[in-house]
């Protein structure tokens, strides 16, 4: 935790010095980076909400309890506990949704307990897979993503097999 | 993606007529306010990181980056990029590397469009799914979010999954990048074998 809160700005102050040495104006580069936050952000908007929506209908609706609770055998079968097909089901739909199930699971079995660190593992070694997918091609011509999704979907899984057996080993 | 979409959408929608049509549109009204506002901030960081990165692009650090970490991105992405491409293609790699997930995603977001434009059809390319699979497997080496939570809940010892998480996340990304390249060959394979029939047949 110490050694992270150092790196980010660390690597601020060299790259500040660096460009002062090279003798770049720091303050107008700067703004004219930022500048392209507005249009970027624009243009992912609308792919930000089909995502929001499909993926809050999903959850109210209750078909991805029942999905987890439907899969929770196949899950316990490779090896992670049936408390963590929930988060397994929703971390790559939704980065905050899986945080705040992790925090319910932190707080029910204790931030230390076996389910917990799998949980932190399998969180912190995986991204949203949906999300990305959505945001990274919402601005290019290509739209069929042919084998991407499943391999990165695949991914995700056999990380979170394999975070339940690492936990269990360090 | 249009396909998940259109299932996750028709299957909620379906369910929720059957059980609680009530919390149909509050829930959509509840998506709609949610993306705005995740949106407003997203702007707001994507507009700091840019910010930094124009630093970084004035300072000629980025062409740096991308001649240091030019055979990787090589390697993983094939050779004929143009520089542009490449520039954005490393320091996405490196941000994501340094767990700025923040800052990587403009950066992806470019990159993807730099390959587009160089694959210019309805498909994609073979780099186009590579990038997507190494970001998606997140080869993020410190997850500080998850730490911080741990810390917060009053974990003894917050920081000791960090190492499990490494391993896990390095195993994972090698294992989508070994899946696109193998697959990528196996598809260059059966392209050339029809080629090779079709030759055969005339």
């Amino acid at each position: 935790m110490t050694i992270s809160a150092f790196v980010v700005p660390i690597l601020l102050i060299t790259l500040l010095i660096y460009a002062s040495i090279k003798k770049v104006n720091c303050y107008s580069s700067f703004v004219d980076g930022a500048k392209s936050a507005i249009n970027l952000s624009f243009d992912i908007f609308p792919f930000l909400v089909a995502i929001f929506l499909a993926v809050e209908l999903f959850r109210v609706c209750g078909l991805a309890e029942m999905l987890a609770q439907f899969l929770s055998p196949v899950f316990e079968f490779v090896g992670i506990p049936k408390e963590l097909s929930n988060l397994v089901m929703i971390r790559p739909f939704s980065g905050s949704a899986s945080l705040a199930i992790c925090e319910e699971i932190f707080e029910t079995f204790g931030p230390d307990s076996y389910v917990s660190r799998c949980a932190s593992v399998i969180v912190g070694s995986s991204e949203t897979v949906f999300y990305i997918a959505t945001i990274y091609f919402s601005k290019t011509k290509a739209k069929k993503l042919l084998y991407a999704i499943p391999i990165a979907l695949l991914c995700t899984i056999v990380g979170a097999i394999f975070s339940c057996w690492i936990c269990k080993v360090i | 993606m249009r396909k998940v979409w259109f299932i996750l959408i028709c299957s909620s929608l379906i369910v929720l007529c059957l059980k609680n049509p009530e919390e149909c549109i509050s829930a959509m009204m509840r998506a709609g306010q949610n993306a705005l506002q995740l949106g407003l901030k997203l702007c707001g960081i994507y507009a700091i990181w840019l910010g930094f990165l124009g630093i970084v692009d004035k300072s000629k650090l980025s062409e740096k980056i991308a001649s240091l970490l030019s055979p990787v991105v090589d390697f993983l992405f094939g050779k004929n990029l143009n520089q542009e491409t490449k520039k954005f293609l490393a320091m996405n790699l490196s941000t994501n590397i340094l767990g700025i997930g923040n800052a990587s995603t403009p950066l992806g977001i470019k990159a993807m469009q730099g390959l587009d434009k160089q694959n210019n059809s309805e498909i994609a390319s073979t780099a186009m799914i590579m990038l997507l699979v190494v970001s998606a497997t997140s080869l993020q080496l410190l997850p500080t979010t998850i730490v911080g939570l741990r810390a917060s809940l009053g974990s003894t010892s917050s920081s000791d999954i960090i190492l499990p998480s490494i391993i896990t996340t390095v195993l994972t990304t090698l294992l989508g990048i070994t899946l696109v390249k193998v697959i990528s060959k196996l598809k260059m394979q059966k392209f050339s074998l029809k080629k090779c029939e079709k030759v055969v047949k005339k």
